[in-house]
């Protein structure tokens, strides 16, 4: 645990900065397709490196603030999606059922004339069909039964096939004869045959073909076509392959297209503030969980700030609006504070019911104020042009908040490094008796820390509504509060890592939105995974607290040496 | 034959720590065997080993010449091994007979029998002279008493061989005195008994042999009879240790700290500090004596604005401390060595130099234009852990990587280098090794000649007589006594008042004040 050596840290640095360079090229590498040109032709493009850049240094920050532990936080991720994979194999156990199920044909070809019975299913030259276990069907058809009349001599040829390209049935037909032995099986049709296309509709080498057999009496045969059944390695493969495609989805989708990579960034902003939020608060050991209140009153004041001041210009509305959100936060941040701070309220419970309070003020002002009479829906006008932030990337929701998370960032590790404030709330979050013992008015910063934890979180209230949605909308959150947790913890409560971290998981998100687009994969299953990675982060939290406790205990040991309890110590004098 | 070895016991635990490095230890039958070290030094690893807690890397426990297994503490049981352990391990709702049979009991149809137990409990404590009252529930029973249920719950189980694991620590004088009867009596009952501890004077008075460790190594066995108090530290430290602080005749000056009739009354109603009255000069060290629980704690509480008084004044040069709030205590130039060291002493997960400036991060140097100055904080860690020869590299390391002595120097360090007028050192040395005791009473001492008041509260009376120029005794939340500090006045002689047997007029306590 001691400081590394100057040597040592320069080290660090060096190896930092090349983990700056290297995400900042492999992330514009992927968002550009590869190709110089294509950049040049996106829109903005100088902007995306940029933003790419400052992805590249929140990495970098993360592997060098985190050192060892940055290790431990990559393997918490990295496992909770080894076991995502499996939960999506699970669920992609049907994927191999398309070969089992699908529209089929059945074709009887002769050159023999057919003969008339009105009894019996098919003749030559004519073709049956249906569809196998079709999905939903009360009793889905598993095998088809198909009879026709034929005579000795007569040459037929019978071919049962997957009836379109969408069908994937892998089909197996056997011919019975008059007494029901069975005269010729087949599964599949020669790569030759099926490449010469001697037979109309002939997709697969999976379809079957009886060629050319010949016909030894007169009777009533009997034509068996049914899917083949499908192997148990198929079924995993089919489930693997699928299970790939999904992730390449998850894992690349975000960087696929510029369009897509603006929604990673643009959550991810959201994230980082709410991560700073919470780790403001944790790391003075108060499990305030205000950040959705605030983010709530935040958007609200910053909102209706846009609406009013229509005719001013940028450089003032938007300030103001900011400042508004940022003044809604720190005073529904103070409130549960100064609860905690002089009556001793809870501020796990206290927080919880004002978020409750918050978010149904918001929906009431939006609702019976802000709304526009004719409005169909439950939403604000949008917010004058003057207090949107701008994009700064064409085409996505990439704005000038950028600018804000940086400073916002920033600001904070000044506060909780740099300043006696932050000593003291780093003193309260390490020991609070400690702190009263000092001097520290442990109230006051108690109060203080969950006021400016408030205003990061008003921040990204007015992020959401200034910058994403640019104007108020019913639950403009977005469950994304709560989400900030994760990332504060993920981070350690260290404000410097919570941009990787925010990034991190806002892009496990966006993935999980693309997998559910690109490959069918619900996202139940993304949800799984998130839910995963929450459990590995209590159960680490979990070891720690161990960890700790250990330590505390140990100290009680050489305590108990030259001392009993107080209270024991009376009892025993009294004897 | 030993009755017990340990033979070349090797002890790597898995995360890298060398806790045994080829220790021996060899037990006479029926002898009182002390093993001392100090803190760290692997005696309770070696004693783990022995009951089965833990496994040696290498080497071999022998039980009368032949090698035993003892992978857990039933089979040292069932060899008759006993363990008392420092921390007790009683059933707090049950009653002392149920402890001492619980996992043995008799029973009747599917219930205990609880007279059996009672008898049998009754008969046991007769046999060895361990008085216990057998039908009193452990939570209200006093300390002295919950080991002698712990020693006879280990003799129930058929123990010949008991380990107590630094039983004094928890003991008054005179409760110590019985142990050491009980003691007695059991080796002429025909036991053995291995005596853990780190208190030399015990050592000398129990003991029949005595094993030295250092430092995970086994230095020595030698006769008490044959050895002193400062041979064996010496084995201990590994140097000349000076038993004996270097002490010039104290020379006060004017009054500092001036209490008169300081009261206060707890949560519960109780009168826990009553009417407490007395000065502390410049240049003198206050002793306060005491059995712990007698107002010494809620004393210091209230002196450091932890708690607020409910009546009564204190002032440090003339300046008001009571209801103030720790902040202001400090700015009185009031300096404070917590008694819980873990607990308000220090910041655990914070690093050395945050712990340095808890009472002066706001001031100047460390704080300038609204920011801290990590380059003064950096600075006043590595002067602090340079002059008061804390081991660690620098000042980055967080306190949880020390040791107990070594963040006890942190707090001293902190404590002294504000400058104080006053300070209050409230068990300074609890849980410290000889080595930081001996430089903690140095410093304590020296401070007072350059003309420090100094009140110091300590459970250790020995402690107390030996630094205190003036003693005062509590008992029941009241100054019973003020002694001026001399060779008369003996142990003896304040246990009277600290038992509440006697107490001083005012008029005699008006002679020392």
């Amino acid at each position: 645990m001691s400081k590394e050596s100057p040597r040592r840290s320069s080290v660090l640095w060096l190896f930092g900065l090349a983990i700056a360079i290297i995400v900042t090229f492999l992330t514009s590498y992927e968002v550009f397709g590869g190709s110089l040109e294509a950049m040049q032709e996106t829109p903005s493009w100088p902007a995306v490196l940029f933003v790419n850049a400052l992805v590249g240094i929140s990495v970098a920050l993360f592997v060098v603030e985190l050192k060892r532990d940055a290790l431990r936080v990559l393997m918490t991720v990295g496992l909770a999606l080894l076991l995502g994979y499996f939960v999506t194999v699970i669920f992609n156990m049907d994927a191999a059922s398309r070969f089992s199920s699908g529209d089929f044909t059945v074709q009887l070809i002769s050159d023999s004339e057919p003969v008339d019975n009105d009894n019996t299913d098919i003749e030559y030259g004519r073709q049956r069909g249906g569809e196998f276990n079709q999905p939903n069907a009360a009793e889905p058809l598993t095998e088809a039964t198909y009879t026709f009349e034929g005579q000795a001599g007569d040459v037929v040829t019978i071919v049962a096939l997957a009836a379109n390209r969408r069908s994937e049935v892998d089909m197996q037909v056997a011919l019975l004869d008059p007494d029901g032995t069975i005269l010729a099986e087949a599964d599949s049709i020669s790569a030759d045959i099926v490449e010469a296309e001697t037979y109309e509709d002939v997709r697969r080498e999976t379809d079957a073909l009886i060629e050319n057999f010949e016909l030894l009496q007169d009777g009533i045969y009997t034509i068996q076509a049914s899917p083949e059944d499908v192997p148990f390695s198929t079924t995993m493969s089919e489930a693997l392959n699928q299970t790939n495609v999904a992730y390449e989805a998850f894992l690349l989708g975000p960087l696929s297209r510029v369009n897509r990579w603006g929604v990673w960034i643009q959550d991810a902003l959201t994230l980082i503030l709410l991560g700073v939020a919470f780790a403001i608060v944790f790391r003075a050991e108060q499990f305030s969980l205000g950040a959705e209140g605030q983010l709530y009153f935040g958007a609200l004041v910053s909102g209706a700030i846009g609406l009013w001041l229509t005719d001013l210009p940028p450089i003032i509305v938007l300030p103001m609006a900011v400042g508004g959100s940022m003044v809604a936060g720190f005073l529904w941040g103070l409130l549960p504070g100064a609860l905690k701070a002089y009556l001793g309220a809870n501020e796990l419970v206290s927080t919880l019911m004002l978020n409750t309070i918050a978010i149904k003020f918001y929906e009431l002002t939006l609702t019976y104020q802000l709304k526009p009479d004719d409005a169909g829906y439950i939403a604000s006008d949008y917010v004058a042009d003057a207090a949107q932030m701008a994009p700064i990337v064409e085409g996505t929701q990439v704005t000038v908040a950028v600018f804000m998370v940086v400073i916002v960032v920033l600001a904070a590790w000044l506060l909780v490094r740099r300043t006696p404030l932050g000593y003291e709330i780093r003193i309260i979050g390490s020991n609070i008796r400690f702190a009263d013992y000092g001097g520290i008015n442990t109230k006051r910063t108690i109060m203080l820390a969950m006021a400016i934890s408030g205003i990061v979180a008003g921040m990204a209230g007015a992020h959401l509504a200034l910058g994403i949605h640019r104007r108020l909308i019913t639950n403009i959150s977005f469950a994304l509060a709560f989400e900030g947790v994760v990332v504060a913890l993920l981070a350690r409560n260290n404000v410097l890592v919570s941009p990787f971290t925010g990034l991190l998981y806002a892009y496990l998100r966006a993935g999980a939105q693309f997998m559910e687009r690109d490959a069918n994969v619900s996202f139940e299953v993304v949800r799984i995974i998130q839910s995963v990675i929450i459990l590995l982060i209590t159960a680490e939290a979990i070891a720690s607290f161990f960890r700790q406790r250990r330590i505390r205990r140990r100290g009680q040991v050489v305590e108990d040496e030259s001392s009993p309890p107080p209270a024991l110590a009376a009892d025993a004098s009294s004897t | 034959m030993p009755l017990i070895e340990a033979v070349d016991i090797v002890k790597v635990y898995p995360n890298g720590v060398l806790a045994n490095d080829n220790v021996q230890l060899s037990v006479e039958k029926g002898e009182i065997h002390a093993l001392v070290g100090e803190n760290g030094a692997g005696k309770s690893t070696l004693m783990k080993i022995i009951y089965g807690l833990e496994q040696p890397t290498s080497g071999e426990v022998r039980l009368r010449g032949k090698p035993v297994e003892i992978t857990n503490p039933h089979i040292a049981i069932e060899h008759g091994i006993g363990m008392v352990h420092q921390n007790f391990m009683l059933v707090d709702s049950f009653t002392i007979a149920e402890n001492i049979i619980l996992g043995k009991e008799t029973t009747r149809g599917l219930q205990v029998d609880r007279k059996q137990a009672i008898a049998d409990t009754e008969n046991l404590s007769k046999q060895y002279g361990l008085y216990v009252d057998p039908t009193r529930r452990v939570e209200v029973t006093p300390v002295g008493m919950r080991q002698r249920v712990e020693i006879l719950k280990a003799l129930y189980r058929g123990a010949e061989i008991l380990i107590l694991d630094e039983p004094t620590a928890v003991l008054t004088p005179r409760e110590t005195d019985d142990l050491f009867k009980a003691v007695r009596n059991l080796v002429q009952e025909g036991k053995t008994v291995i005596f853990i501890t780190h208190k030399l004077r015990e050592v000398m008075e129990i003991s029949d042999r005595v094993t030295v460790m250092r430092d995970a190594q086994y230095v020595g066995t030698v006769k008490t009879s044959e050895t002193s108090e400062a041979e064996l530290a010496r084995m201990m430290v590994g140097r000349e240790v000076f038993m004996v602080v270097d002490k010039p005749p104290s020379q006060p000056g004017e009054a500092v700290l001036k209490v008169d009739g300081l009261t206060y009354v707890n949560e519960a109603g109780r009168k826990t500090l009553n009417n407490a009255t007395f000065t502390v000069h410049e240049g003198e060290i206050l002793g306060v004596a005491g059995v712990e629980g007698n107002g010494q704690t809620e004393l210091v509480e209230v002196l450091s604005g932890l708690i607020d008084a409910t009546s009564g004044m204190a002032t440090v040069d003339g300046k008001n401390l009571l209801n103030a709030g720790p902040r202001q205590v400090r700015e009185a130039n009031v300096a404070h060595i917590p008694e819980d060291r873990l607990t308000n002493g220090v910041a655990a997960q914070g690093s050395i130099a945050d712990n340095l400036v808890v009472d002066r991060y706001y001031r100047k140097p460390f704080t300038s234009n609204g920011l801290l100055n990590l380059n003064a904080l950096r600075q006043n860690g590595q002067q602090l852990i340079n002059e008061y020869n804390i081991l660690a590299t620098d000042g980055d390391v967080p306190i949880e990587a020390l040791s107990g002595g070594n963040m006890q120097k942190v707090i001293i360090a902190r404590e002294f280098s504000s400058n104080p007028r006053l300070l209050i050192a409230a068990q300074p040395t609890r849980g410290v090794d000889i080595g930081a005791i001996e430089f903690i009473h140095q410093q304590l001492v020296n401070k007072r000649t350059d003309g420090l008041a100094i009140l110091l509260v300590s459970a250790d009376l020995q402690e107390v007589m030996k630094l205190s120029d003036r003693i005062m005794v509590m008992y029941g939340g009241e100054v019973v006594a003020m002694f001026e500090n001399s060779p008369d006045l003996t142990e003896e002689k304040l246990g009277l008042y600290m038992l509440g047997a006697e107490r001083q007029t005012a008029e005699e306590m008006e002679k020392n004040a």
